[in-house]
C-alpha cells in the first residue's frame, strides 16, 4: 500500500544505550525516464525529505534524492534516553506526507 | 442552499475560480519532481565541486567504513551502510553523511544530516547504480572537515538510477 510506513526496533533497548531504526516506506520513487537519451520532464513522484524525530525533536534529517531504491529503507542510531515515541516521516514530490511511529521502551 | 441575492454568474465565476485553484498545484511542495528541480546531470566532480566548494576531502579509511556488495545483481536496489567512529558529542560529531555514485547521471543519492542525539555517526540505505562504478561518503564534521571513502561495485543490471 503507497506510503505505508514500516518502523522496526530492535528488542530490550537498554536506556541511554544507542539502537538502530529500520523504516522502510511503501514508495515506488520513481527513476527519471530517458527517451532516446534525454530525459523526459514531468512531475516525477519520490521521496525527497525523511525527517526522523525522538521525544519530539528532530534527530536526523535525510534529503534524498530518486537514486534511492523503490521502497525506500533507511537505518538510523539513536540514544535512546528516555521511553517516549520515535517518529518518522516522509514527503515526497506531489506534496504527500506519510509517517509511522513507534513507541520506545528502554528498560 | 445558495445565497438567492448571489447571481448565476457570480456562483460560475466562483466555481470556475475554484476550479482553476484544484488543477494548479496549491504550492511549491506538490511539483518538485520536475528535472528544474533535481540535482543537474553531471560528472561526480562537479558535484563535490558544488557540495564542497573545493574545500579539501580526507581520506578517511582510518575512521570510515563503507560496506557495500562487490558484486551487485540488481542495480536498482543496493544496500550500502556508511559508518564513521565519532564521540557524538555537541563539539565533535558528525554533522552530515552524504552517499555518491561515480557514474549515476546524478551523482548525489542522499544527505543525511545527523544530531549528537543520535549517538552514533551511521546510516543505511538501499541505493540505484546506474553502472559499475565507485560508490563514495563523504563525511561532514561540525568543524566542517570533509573526510571520505570509496568503494568499487560491479553492476551486473543496471539500476538506470537519474
Amino acid at each position: 500500500m503507497l506510503g505505508q510506513v514500516r518502523i522496526k526496533l530492535p528488542a530490550g533497548i537498554a536506556r541511554g544505550s544507542v539502537a538502530r531504526v529500520r523504516v522502510v516506506c511503501i514508495h515506488p520513487n520513481e527513476r527519471v525516464e530517458r527517451q532516446s537519451g534525454k530525459s523526459v520532464d514531468k512531475n516525477y513522484r519520490f521521496i525527497n525529505r525523511v525527517v526522523v524525530s525522538y521525544l519530539g525533536r528532530d534527530i536526523a534529517e535525510l534529503d534524498t534524492a530518486t537514486s534511492i531504491g523503490e521502497n525506500p529503507a533507511f537505518t538510523i542510531p539513536f540514544r535512546a534516553t528516555e521511553p517516549g515515541p520515535l517518529k518518522i516521516t516522509f514527503f515526497d514530490t506531489h506534496g504527500s506526507r506519510f509517517e509511522g511511529t513507534a513507541e520506545v521502551r528502554p528498560s | 442552499m445558495v445565497d438567492p441575492r448571489v447571481t448565476r454568474r457570480e456562483l460560475l465565476a466562483a466555481a470556475a475560480a475554484a476550479g482553476m485553484a484544484c488543477a494548479w498545484p496549491r504550492n511549491e511542495s506538490e511539483a518538485q519532481g520536475f528535472l528544474a528541480n533535481l540535482a543537474p546531470e553531471e560528472p561526480v566532480e562537479a558535484t563535490m565541486k558544488r557540495l564542497f566548494a573545493g574545500r579539501p576531502v580526507r581520506e578517511g579509511s582510518a575512521v570510515m567504513t563503507l560496506e557495500a556488495p562487490l558484486i551487485a545483481e540488481d542495480g536498482g536496489n543496493v544496500p550500502v551502510a556508511i559508518e564513521i567512529k565519532s564521540p557524538m558529542t555537541p563539539q565533535s560529531h558528525v554533522k552530515a553523511i552524504y552517499i555518491l555514485s561515480d557514474k549515476n547521471p546524478r551523482p548525489l543519492n542522499a544527505k543525511v544530516n545527523l544530531t549528537p542525539a543520535c549517538g552514533q555517526a551511521y546510516v543505511a540505505t538501499n541505493i540505484r547504480l546506474a553502472d559499475t562504478g565507485d560508490v563514495r561518503a563523504v563525511a561532514e564534521m561540525q568543524d566542517g572537515a570533509l573526510l571520505m571513502v570509496k568503494r568499487s561495485v560491479r553492476v551486473v543490471v543496471a539500476g538506470c538510477a537519474a
